[in-house]
């Protein structure tokens, strides 16, 4: 049997690994326990993530939201052309789709981050 | 002007579509065995594939038919409707992708029953999924119908009655491990079959030394209405795409085939790949369609330039060819999404009314699939992309709020949320109604009830928050601890 897959419950009765390294608590046994510690670090996490996301959103949609103010503002960038094509079709009907990718890339290394961090946290605890 | 493409290309490119898609789905039976199987393939799918699959159910026929017709009629605004299909998309993955696939639900009633520990929440949220399942799958129909008229001549309820029966067939015999397979498969075919056709117009008329864009003309926008309330509608349809994608059912069901959190994160990242890659096709038949199908925006009948633009510009076989290669991919499209609708839709229906067994899946596989072809077959064609743009404004004011704030807002309480709903759900149908009987009746329709999204979703966010705090009901006992379980990675000792 494996318990790599899923948390479970360590029993602490001598040290898993050789090296004397203190014995991991599952994660999901600490906040089982609901134990002050765990409440607050979870609380932390949940707020980094949030705190990401609106980042992530709100960045996206003001350089999204950036484009028609840009074009009412300066109307002759409507005038320009890149291979034969205006600039405001170039910006949104090519330009969105690298800027969603970058985001969601950037996104997705951060909260992994956030949560690596999480763990490492709840490891010392 | 003859619209008809040769009934043969027709019938052959639909019956390919359709056998492909039987046999796939039948391989996938040899695998099924379990109810857990029906439902989500045993959370072992890779990421490519689901994301493969999960592409295959989310471009529909507003995104294959529907966007080059809008830019055909529309210009440059019609961009904003694939920037917000994918954005939204993006939406889910930063605030619902991770700790939906963490919550350990099968469905989104599922994930209200157990957010919020109350059975008439779930009764509430099931009727909106059906609700809003139905709603999207018309559209398909509608699309399946205008192809299978304009390619083959018979009559539009072929189409329709068409998809419903190949769909139920196919996930009547392998559930939702078919089902992945047949949209993995789908989402290549749908780009190819877009792809070919215009990388072959592009060279045709490069080689001719012919402008693609007619010198220019094709983006002049003597041809689009410029309203004074065009940011208004911009800004209200982009909010509904925004927010709509994070609750529909069809959408979401694909999260718990990921085997974890980070998984799902990476599934989602794929898809926003995928998505842009397609997205760039549909916007260039509408650009050419500007030039050499202008016919189309008068007679109304834009969702068209997609199926008849290759036939415009070849003659003869060649001409055939490519026709049957978009129509096949259109045809897919709505195969693939009404399957997906259908399925998510069935996991809702048996768990509500059948217990959730193997049988009851099918039996709500059978509902989930007759009543919006009944629908379909009772109402008229309207602009695909317009009917889709109002289901996500629907999605956007009832269970998006439920989803972002069941994740993120420790205070929510049943009775908020259910409030919520049904407000939002009110607010956003009613406006919808109200649309379409005014012009139904010929009469002129305001844009705050064409674009009801930037009203009806703050509403319903306001009522539930308000009502939440204001003590509606209690929060939930385990709330907590849930909400530690959506945001807590799981535990990987092996990495």
């Amino acid at each position: 049997m494996t318990a790599e897959n899923r948390p479970q419950r360590v029993r602490v009765t001598a040290p898993s690994r050789p090296g004397s390294a203190p014995p991991v608590f599952p994660v999901a046994r600490e906040l089982d326990e609901q134990s002050e510690v765990g409440e607050v670090f979870l609380s932390s996490l949940i707020r980094s993530q949030l705190r990401l996301a609106l980042v992530v959103a709100g960045g996206f949609g003001l350089i999204l939201l950036g484009v028609p103010l840009l074009l009412a503002a300066v109307p002759e960038i409507g005038e320009l052309a890149a291979f034969g094509i205006p600039v405001p079709w170039l910006l949104l009907g090519l330009g969105v789709y690298p800027l969603v990718i970058v985001s969601g890339a950037l996104y997705v290394r951060s909260a992994n981050r956030n949560e690596s961090r999480f763990q490492d946290l709840l490891d010392d605890a | 002007m003859d619209w008809e493409v040769s009934a043969g290309v027709g019938y052959a490119a639909l019956a390919a579509v359709t056998a492909a898609t039987l046999l796939i789905g039948a391989y996938g039976l040899r695998i099924s065995r379990t109810t857990s199987d029906f439902y989500v393939a045993s959370r072992t799918v890779k990421p490519w594939w689901n994301a493969s699959a999960i592409g295959g159910e989310y471009l529909s026929a507003a995104s294959f038919l529907g966007i080059a017709g809008l830019v055909l009629v529309s210009g440059a605004d019609a961009l904003w409707f694939p920037i917000g299909y994918t954005a939204g998309y993006l939406m889910l993955l930063l605030f619902v992708a991770a700790p939906l696939r963490r919550s350990g639900a099968y469905t989104v009633p599922d994930f209200a029953r157990a957010r919020l520990e109350s059975l008439p929440a779930r009764r509430v949220t099931s009727l909106l999924v059906v609700a809003v399942g139905w709603l999207y799958i018309v559209p398909q129909l509608h699309g399946a119908a205008l192809t299978v008229s304009l390619t083959t001549g018979l009559p539009g309820w072929v189409g329709s009655a068409a998809v419903v029966v190949i769909v139920c067939l196919s996930v009547l015999s392998g559930g939702m491990r078919s089902i992945t397979f047949v949209q993995a498969f789908q989402y290549w075919l749908k780009l190819a079959a877009l792809a070919v056709p215009v990388l072959f117009i592009l060279f045709r008329l490069g080689a001719e030394g012919t402008s693609w864009t007619g010198n220019g003309a094709a983006f002049a926008s003597g041809l689009d209405p410029v309203m004074a309330d065009s940011i208004y509608r911009n800004v209200s349809l982009s909010i509904a795409l925004l927010c709509g994608t994070l609750g529909l059912p069809h959408v979401l069901v694909r999260f718990y085939t990921n085997p974890d959190g980070v998984s799902a994160r990476r599934t989602t990242l794929i898809v926003l790949g995928l998505l842009s890659v397609f997205y760039v096709f549909p916007t260039l038949y509408g650009i050419l369609g500007r030039i050499y199908l202008p016919e189309l925006a008068v007679e109304g009948n834009a969702d068209a330039t997609v199926l008849l633009l290759p036939a415009q510009i070849f003659d003869g076989a060649a001409g055939d060819l490519l026709a049957a290669c978009v129509t096949a991919g259109a045809f897919a499209a709505f195969l693939s999404t009404s399957s997906g609708l259908i399925v998510s839709l069935a996991g809702v229906i048996s768990q509500e009314l059948f217990r959730g067994s193997v049988r009851g899946f099918r039996a709500g596989t059978l509902l989930a699939g007759a009543v919006p072809l009944g629908l379909a077959l009772l109402t008229n064609t309207q602009a695909l992309a317009g009917s889709v743009g109002m289901v996500f404004a629907f999605t956007a004011s009832t269970l998006c709020p439920l989803l972002l704030l069941g994740i993120w807002w420790r205070r929510l309480t049943a009775a908020g949320a259910v409030a919520g709903m049904l407000t939002g759900a009110l607010l956003c149908g009613g406006a919808i109604v109200a649309g379409g009987v005014l012009s139904l009746s010929g009469a002129a329709v305001p844009v705050w009830l064409e674009q009801p999204a930037a009203w009806t979703v703050p509403a319903a966010f306001a009522v539930t928050v308000g009502a939440s705090l204001r003590g509606a009901g209690v929060v939930p006992a385990g709330t907590a601890r849930f909400l530690a379980r959506l945001h807590t990675p799981e535990r990987r000792v092996s990495r």
